[in-house]
């Protein structure tokens, strides 16, 4: 799939969560759901198109988040990254492998963006290390709720008619 | 050497997607967060999905609620036990009203209690509140219904926070939870000043710069001063809590309940006048004038 089509999921996802949570925890609790399409596009992508789309997605989580520009963007091209080395030891395979990885990316990305963001903030702005038990909750639920998204990005992929460049589980 | 690049051009490309946002980062660290033209463009277009997403789960609701009610009519006695089933529903459905209602006119009532000020009342149609962005509320009202930038935002319990940006028909809401946003407050009580800023999350701020001489105690409520040329005087913030008075410093630590739950919010209302006064209430007040 295109980056553009990424980009717009990406949109769809965080429109999505932002709707859900008003009517379940209200913003008590967070997700992350675009992080799934960048675990699904560390398995399913080229190394180049994945890292665009990567991109893309990161640049969509930069604007709804309204934090500072290029953090979220980062974050989600070295996912990706991180998510392809990881592959490469480990066979992902089934619902479960693939959710422990979205639940490990959507950590990695928030607490990179708190880690990130308390190096360069002023002291009284720093985010403080007692957001990581937010942010660890966010990552169980996002990866709980990320097969069922798997399962409609790998429809989509079906139904534009490209096939994984390996076997995805 | 172009050889090379040609050969490491996947590798090269992939480097500079990672290494050019973070640099950016580094770059607007210490700037406030503006939004580009076309992060605008982008930006708007989730409010529309999220009003459509928002009006497809009440549909469902209504429709699974719907469905309960009807389900077994055919049958007499299954008919009695699903009507009584109905009847709860309707129960609960008008309780929902009653107490939607009760917000309404408490928040009518606020509007009422300061007929100088206009408002607009708005409903939440999504919450962003990743902790490592900023803590946002997006509204069903935006630059079309007049509102604009930092203008405030409250229900009748209190502060809610203020307008961060605004699209044509939706605008997102800077939580006063948000570690960026720091009102100036007064203890209702005694009139001490103080500051509450928020820690990025919910149901907990900070008590900021309140002097350490002040009678301020646990359990004190925390007013918006009116000087920071944001929010009006007396709107309530939040309740002070684990507060700490060390031998030494100028100021007390503790910490806010905030008097409003953003994770209950539903409906709010944004003042959309004053904004000119608001700006200029500053200069004309003394530093020690109770407002």
């Amino acid at each position: 799939m295109k980056p553009a089509l990424h980009a717009a999921l990406a949109l769809l996802l965080v429109a999505l969560q932002a709707a859900l949570l008003r009517f379940v925890g209200g913003g008590a609790f967070t997700l992350c759901l675009p992080v799934v399409l960048v675990v699904h596009l560390a398995i399913t992508a080229e190394l180049v198109d994945g890292t665009v789309a990567a991109a893309a997605v990161g640049y969509v989580l930069d604007v709804a988040s309204g934090g500072t520009k290029g953090l979220l963007t980062s974050l989600a091209v070295s996912a990706f990254l991180a998510v392809r080395i990881i592959r490469v030891g480990f066979e992902v395979r089934g619902w479960a492998p693939f959710a422990a990885l979205c639940a490990l990316a959507a950590f990695g990305l928030s607490a990179g963006g708190v880690a990130l963001d308390r190096s360069v903030a002023p002291p009284d702005l720093r985010p403080s290390w007692a957001l990581l038990p937010r942010v660890l909750l966010a990552a169980i639920l996002t990866g709980l709720l990320s097969p069922l998204l798997r399962w409609g990005l790998r429809r989509l992929d079906a139904a534009l008619g490209e096939q994984p460049s390996e076997l995805a589980g | 050497m172009l050889s090379l690049l040609r050969r490491y051009r996947e590798q090269l490309l992939v480097a500079v997607l990672l290494l050019f946002p973070l640099a950016v980062f580094f770059a607007n660290a210490k700037k406030p967060n503006q939004l580009s033209r076309v992060d605008r463009a982008v930006l708007s277009l989730t409010a529309p999905l999220e009003k459509a997403i928002g009006a497809v789960v009440v549909g469902a609701l209504d429709a699974w609620h719907g469905y309960v009610a009807l389900r077994g009519a055919h049958q007499r006695a299954a008919a009695l036990r699903k009507e009584n089933q109905a009847l709860e529903l309707r129960v609960q459905e008008l309780k929902h009203e009653a107490t939607e209602n009760d917000r309404l006119r408490r928040l009518l009532g606020l509007a009422e209690a300061a007929p100088a000020r206009a408002y607009t009342g708005a409903r939440v149609i999504g919450i962003r509140a990743e902790p490592s962005g900023l803590q946002l509320i997006t509204l069903d009202k935006g630059s079309d219904e007049g509102l604009s930038r930092g203008m405030p935002v409250i229900t009748a319990e209190g502060v809610v926070g203020r307008v961060h940006s605004t699209g044509g028909g939706s605008a997102d809401v800077l939580l006063a939870i948000d570690r960026n946003s720091s009102i100036a407050v007064r203890v209702e009580r005694t009139r001490a000043r103080a500051n509450v800023r928020g820690l990025g999350h919910p149901g907990l701020a900070r008590l900021d710069y309140a002097v350490r001489s002040e009678d301020v105690i646990e359990g004190d409520l925390l007013v918006t001063s009116g000087t920071d040329a944001v929010f009006p005087a007396g709107l309530p913030v939040g309740r002070v809590t684990r507060l700490q008075r060390a031998a030494h410093g100028l100021f007390l630590e503790g910490s806010v309940i905030p008097s409003v739950d953003p994770t209950r919010v539903e409906e709010v209302l944004v003042i959309t006048s004053g904004a000119r006064e608001r700006a200029l209430a500053p200069a004309a007040q003394a530093p020690g004038a109770v407002p």
